[in-house]
């Protein structure tokens, strides 16, 4: 399967056309992990968003082994680290690879922006996007927590 | 292609759920491998209107209590 047609099947970009999702495609870096192997670190500064193409990640918050929790596993078309893309603070959980093959794209921060100031369609449709995968990860928690 | 967004949540038990894109939606009785378990689906419902291709689902699943032979779905 193509890159565009994994990307077409990833709620971030819903309602992109192919030729769009060809220039988000231009920015993917596939990057594949061994399980338990970090893709972020809650408190680490990053500039980077992933999406899980393939496998499965566990999100925990706390740091260290004594405090920390596991408050949510995400598979395949789900994106991590957009919090750190939207307000540019420091990583709010720990994210690592819990099954093998895990794989992701990784579109740095910078070459996102380039493409949505180029491109204001792309730049409103995914933010939007991404506002909606928040609003859908928070029904998710609180239906955990009934 | 329809692409159905699944908030899984596992009853009972210390597992947090999961999050995954499915090619259709899981159905009540299946068995589902989430990670590296596995769990059985007991409610399924549609959480939010569809937007496009996405339909958006939420499954609530038990932890299996004994394995069984049978086909799983790999998510």
């Amino acid at each position: 399967m193509d890159l565009t047609e994994i990307l077409s099947s990833v709620e971030i970009f819903e309602g992109l056309e192919p030729a769009e999702l060809s220039l988000v495609a231009q920015i993917c870096r596939e990057r594949r992990l061994h399980p338990g192997e970090a893709i972020t670190e809650q408190g680490d500064l990053g500039d980077e968003l992933y999406i899980v193409t393939d496998g499965f990640v566990e999100v925990s918050l706390g740091e260290g082994a004594a405090t920390s929790r596991v408050v949510v596993n995400l598979g395949r078309g789900q994106i991590i680290g957009e919090m750190a893309l939207v307000d540019q603070g420091p990583r709010s959980a720990t994210v690592r690879a819990i099954v093998d093959p895990t794989e992701v794209q990784v579109i740095q921060r910078q070459d996102f922006e380039r493409l949505c100031q180029g491109n204001y369609k792309i730049g409103y449709i995914v933010m939007r996007n991404i506002a909606a995968d928040l609003s859908f990860k928070l029904r998710h928690r609180n239906l955990s927590e009934r | 292609m329809p692409v159905y967004k699944v908030s899984f949540v596992i009853a009972g038990g210390d597992h947090p759920g999961a999050i995954v894109n499915m090619s259709r939606p899981p159905e009540v009785g299946e068995r589902v491998k989430l990670g590296n378990k596995i769990f059985q689906v007991v409610e399924v419902l549609n959480l939010i209107p569809p937007r496009g291709e996405f339909h958006y689902i939420h499954a609530t699943c038990r932890t299996e209590e004994k394995p069984k032979s049978g086909k799983v779905s790999k998510k």
